[in-house]
């Protein structure tokens, strides 16, 4: 089972009520979402004139560049199928895919807020809620979760419930019956650049060329670089803190930190 | 891509992964998908309360709702699932509604300026002394004056109660709605003028049409939930849109036809359609032959509105407007000729309303699957009133015989010159209740000089708005959530399906908090203090709803009880409506109004200068959600939509800062973004209207953008219904910084 989303853009009209229904449902901060509308256009593309909407959230993606970008100590989860009653136990650090559903999840309380994973999102679907920092983090990130608590109880997705359009469409993909899976076959298409191919399952569905050209051009066209030598340091700042618990070496991996940021800056 | 982990972040999240307790001992309990509390908000359907009866107000549109409780606290407001109208949809603003409950810039004592008005000091005081002395400064003013030194700028359903009482019982004629003269007046009066039927955006059975047309609407940017989904429900079904707008709005973006009309000029591109019709024997004969009258007159009369001469005139293709006349005939009567709602804008309105409802009747389009149909609303509630009093003076238009067919009250333009001059006689006391006149109403000055010669000045309303801050004394209004209000009646929102309709009271979610109280409350105190006490026709507004209920055997409790809609059987609204299509009207003529749709050309703008529109954002209900932090995070500043080939000639850039000076000198206080886009005629510039507030106490909303309504300083007034036209100035645009 994977769960996606589609969205389909010619029944969207553009009101966000999508992303305040989240906010409402899940008391996310005002300055914060997890979930957003972008306006594209009016511009001329290939057909004429299009205007259009970019309506984003989480696509917890097929290979999601989050989950080992996260640097928190990893710890054995078992993880269960609804169905089945089949079970998984695997480690994972704060933040990681669901063996069963699909989803992209996050502990937060086990989140360092280092902003590791939110920087490694090429669709910039995380934030870190600064306002949440304590003696153990620097806040506590945060992003859609396709509202995993709601559905449990049989409930749709805050934002699916409240679209008037009727533009947001939440199931299975792997379930070939499914609206979701049905709208695939129609041509929904997750939002990928020739850089970013990371397996969406947010997919994006428009009748009009011109409104998918539009849609297209708003994917991420680069992955960011997060770049090695910070995973490798953040690694290393735990290491030292279960293997030695030195400052000192915590410091020296500090140290070089900052010399690796000084040669990043003077490059 | 930039990393937004600075380094003294990472450095400090590298220390605490340090010195954090050692991570071996938590244990995760990482069930499917579930995160733990308490850093994770439980959902609004965890050990919540579900309270029934709410109606929003976001807008005027009304859709019903249920409120998500916990600990007594409003989390989370949702679509009523038991509503055939909005559903559990509701849109971004209805979603907002506890944003605006919980806005801590709300008014929440009765306050007295002890400042200067525009410029005020609060003084928190009791109601007793609040009302107190409300009543007695407007007793003073009227026993000096008379009774027409009082006047009235209400708004909303806050507002009803108070203006019967004003109106009807004191007797003041000197009342102004911002719904007509500034919104639909011209609409209202054009479409009564042609069908003696009055009309409503919510008129247009658009799920069944085959050609929808809208003239300026732009659904997307503006939402009411049913409304949308009527709109949507049309396009699925295969109607084909036509867009008639300067720019290219979220409608245009879905339509099949997107007529790119000189501002203005939209009446002799209705005309030409018209003639192009009648010319060609492609209008429903039939129809006209039955209903209407004045035909051979109208014929006659916009003969001269050839396709070229229109397509001239709008500076459109001559071939569209054939492209549409054909269309529009081709799928008669089954066409929705939205009526719009928002129609001051140019000074020649009341011609444009007319010229739709003559369209709509060439193509007997009304009553029909598809057109203007009016839904077959429940009927037999109750009423209550306040007792009219003797007083039956002229209204200021009757005294000056202009707009003849003006709406219900005074035009606002009149009513301040009356003011400001003291001519036929002085207006010395006023009464703001809902409404905000400073962005309401063109050229803010007169306003300001209006109420700085009043004796008194009372305001009531939920927020502090750019009005309040000219209150001698400011009242705290309830909001929509916490107080009982007129009943929201309708039907499935898809006519064509099983007919049903609804009845749906506002009732409260959460009790008032602080001193607020409804205007039942604080019209019935000021009527006890001003000698009127022995005419209150109810004691609360618990009282007047259970009265209306009472007339189609409901109550209250019944409605509770049927989770906060009644529903029962509806009626088929189609068929005959029995209407007379005026497309001649012999008395606009003896009034001195053409008698015949007639074009009445604007103004072009001067060199160098734009001409200034105005429209909605989608998550804006105008200034009134300008300080609600969900919504000012969705949208916070009205950018300035510019044509790219006058951007590219001005050297403006996407995002540079600019200024406006309209053609009377005026400048925008504030400063606003440009959006160089090639969706919008070189001739007009577009921002959203409500931003720019300027009263300080607006913590989220001041000083955001630009206030739209600063710049509208040269009046455009129909001269049939003396509604504004509020899209004739000009502004340049000045790059800043």
């Amino acid at each position: 089972m994977q769960y996606g989303m589609v969205i389909d853009i010619d029944r969207c009209v553009g009101c966000h009520a999508c992303v305040i229904a989240c906010k409402a449902e899940w008391e996310v901060p005002a300055q914060y979402s997890r979930d957003w509308v972008h306006r594209l256009g009016p511009a001329i593309t290939s057909t004429g004139m299009a205007y259009t909407y970019y309506p984003g959230l989480c696509n917890h993606c097929d290979s999601p560049p989050c989950v080992p970008a996260c640097p928190a100590e990893k710890v054995n989860a078992t993880f269960k199928d609804k169905k089945s009653g089949k079970t998984v136990t695997m480690e994972i650090a704060a933040t990681w895919k669901d063996p069963f559903n699909g989803t992209v999840q996050v502990d937060r309380e086990r989140c360092i807020g280092c902003g590791a994973c939110r920087d490694a999102c090429p669709y910039k679907a995380r934030y870190v809620d600064e306002g949440l920092k304590d003696e153990n983090s620097l806040g506590k990130v945060d992003k859609c979760t396709y509202c995993m608590p709601r559905v449990a109880e049989g409930l749709e997705p805050a934002c699916v419930q409240t679209c008037l359009a009727r533009a947001r469409i939440f199931g299975d993909l792997d379930d070939p019956k499914s609206e979701v899976a049905q709208y695939v076959k129609k041509g929904a298409v997750g939002l990928t650049s020739k850089a970013v191919q990371i397996g969406p399952n947010g997919r994006y569905y428009g009748s009009k060329k011109g409104d998918m050209e539009l849609l297209m051009q708003a994917a991420p066209q680069e992955m960011p670089k997060v770049s090695l030598r910070r995973s490798l340091l953040t690694q290393m700042s735990l290491t030292a803190k279960h293997q030695i618990k030195e400052i000192g070496l915590l410091g020296l991996a500090g140290a070089l930190l900052v010399k690796s940021f000084q040669e990043e800056e003077e490059k | 891509m930039a990393m937004n982990l600075t380094r003294r972040t990472f450095l400090k999240a590298a220390s605490i992964a340090a010195a954090s307790v050692p991570l071996a001992n938590v244990r995760a309990k990482a069930e499917s998908g579930l995160v733990k509390a308490p850093l994770v908000a439980p959902g609004s359907f965890k050990n919540t309360q579900t309270v029934v009866g709410g109606v929003c107000e976001m807008c005027f549109w009304r859709c019903q709702l249920v409120g998500k409780i916990r600990d007594g606290r409003l989390l989370k407001l949702e679509g009523n699932p038991k509503s055939i109208d909005n559903g559990v949809s509701i849109c971004a603003r209805g979603n907002a509604g506890v944003k605006l409950l919980y806005d801590p810039d709300r008014l929440k004592y009765p306050l007295k300026n002890v400042g200067k008005r525009g410029a005020p000091k609060w003084q928190r005081i009791s109601w007793e002394e609040a009302l107190d002395t409300c009543a007695s400064k407007l007793k003073a003013v009227i026993d000096q004056y008379g009774i027409k030194g009082i006047s009235m700028f209400p708004h909303g359903s806050t507002s009803t109660y108070p203006m019967d009482f004003f109106e009807k019982t004191v007797g003041t004629p000197n009342i102004s709605e911002a719904s007509f003269a500034q919104c639909r007046g011209a609409r209202d009066t054009g479409y009564l003028a042609t069908i003696d039927y009055p009309p409503s955006e919510e008129y247009a059975d658009m799920p069944n049409s085959k050609v929808i047309l809208l003239i300026g609407s732009h659904f997307g940017e503006n939402i009411h939930v049913s409304h949308t989904k009527q709109y949507l429900k049309g396009l699925e079904n295969g109607a084909k849109l036509i867009v008639v707008d300067p720019r290219y709005s979220a409608s245009a973006a879905k339509s099949h036809i997107w007529v790119q009309i000189r501002p203005g000029t939209d009446t002799a591109w209705l005309l030409a359609i018209m003639n192009y019709l009648i010319q060609n024997k492609k209008y429903n004969i039939e129809f006209v032959k039955e209903h209407g009258e004045g035909l051979g007159k109208m014929a006659e009369g916009i003969k001269q509105w050839t396709l070229e001469k229109a397509a001239q005139e709008c500076d459109v293709p001559a071939a569209q407007i054939k492209e549409v006349a054909d269309l529009l005939a081709a799928n008669m009567p089954h066409v929705a000729i939205h009526t719009g709602r928002h129609s001051s804008w140019y000074g020649n309105d009341f011609q444009r309303a007319r010229s739709m409802a003559c369209l709509t009747g060439l193509l007997g389009a009304f009553g029909v699957k598809g057109g203007f149909v009016p839904p077959a609303n429940p009927g037999g509630l109750g009423d209550y009133s306040w007792p009219k009093s003797g007083h039956h003076d002229k209204t200021l238009q009757e005294l000056a015989g202009l707009y003849h067919f003006a709406p219900p009250g005074t035009p606002p333009d009149l009513l301040r010159e009356t003011a400001i001059t003291g001519k036929p006689y002085p207006i010395k006391g006023c009464i703001i209740w809902g409404q905000n006149p400073i962005q309401t109403i063109p050229n803010q000055e007169k306003t300001i000089k209006t109420l700085e010669q009043m004796d008194f000045v009372m305001c009531v309303d939920v927020m502090p708005t750019d009005i309040t801050m000219f209150a001698d004394i400011l009242l705290p209004d309830c909001s929509y959530l916490e107080r009982y209000d007129l009943i929201r009646t309708g039907t499935q929102w898809n006519l064509a399906e099983e007919h049903r309709q609804f009845i749906a009271p506002r009732m409260p979610l959460v009790a008032p908090g602080f001193e607020r109280k409804d205007s039942v409350y604080i019209t019935n105190e000021l009527a006890k203090r001003m000698g009127y006490g022995d005419k209150i026709p109810i004691q609360t507004q618990e009282e007047g709803i259970n009265k209306m209920l009472a007339g189609v055997q409901l109550s209250i409790e019944k409605i509770k009880a049927e989770d906060g809609i009644h529903i029962q059987p509806g009626k088929d609204p189609y068929g005959d409506m029995e209407l007379t299509i005026e497309f001649y009207n012999e008395e606009l003529e003896e009034h001195g109004y053409p008698g015949i749709p007639t074009y009445i050309p604007v103004e072009h703008p001067p060199e160098g200068y734009y001409r200034l529109l105005y429209g909605r954002s989608s998550v804006h209900t105008f200034n009134r959600t300008q300080n609600n932090a969900w919504l000012m995070a969705e949208n916070n500043i009205n950018p300035v939509w510019l044509n790219d080939k006058q951007a590219a000639k001005l050297g403006l850039k996407e995002g540079d800062t600019v200024a406006l000076i309209n053609q009377d000198n005026v400048k925008s206080r504030t400063t606003t973004t440009v959006k160089v886009t090639p969706g919008i005629r070189q001739d007009c510039v577009y921002i959203y209207h409500g931003f720019g507030s300027r009263n300080p106490e607006l913590t989220v909303g001041h000083d955001r953008g630009i206030d739209d309504q600063s710049l509208i300083t040269k009046l455009a007034v129909d001269p049939e219904s003396g509604s504004y036209g509020m899209r004739n100035n000009f502004v340049k645009l000045v790059k800043v910084g």
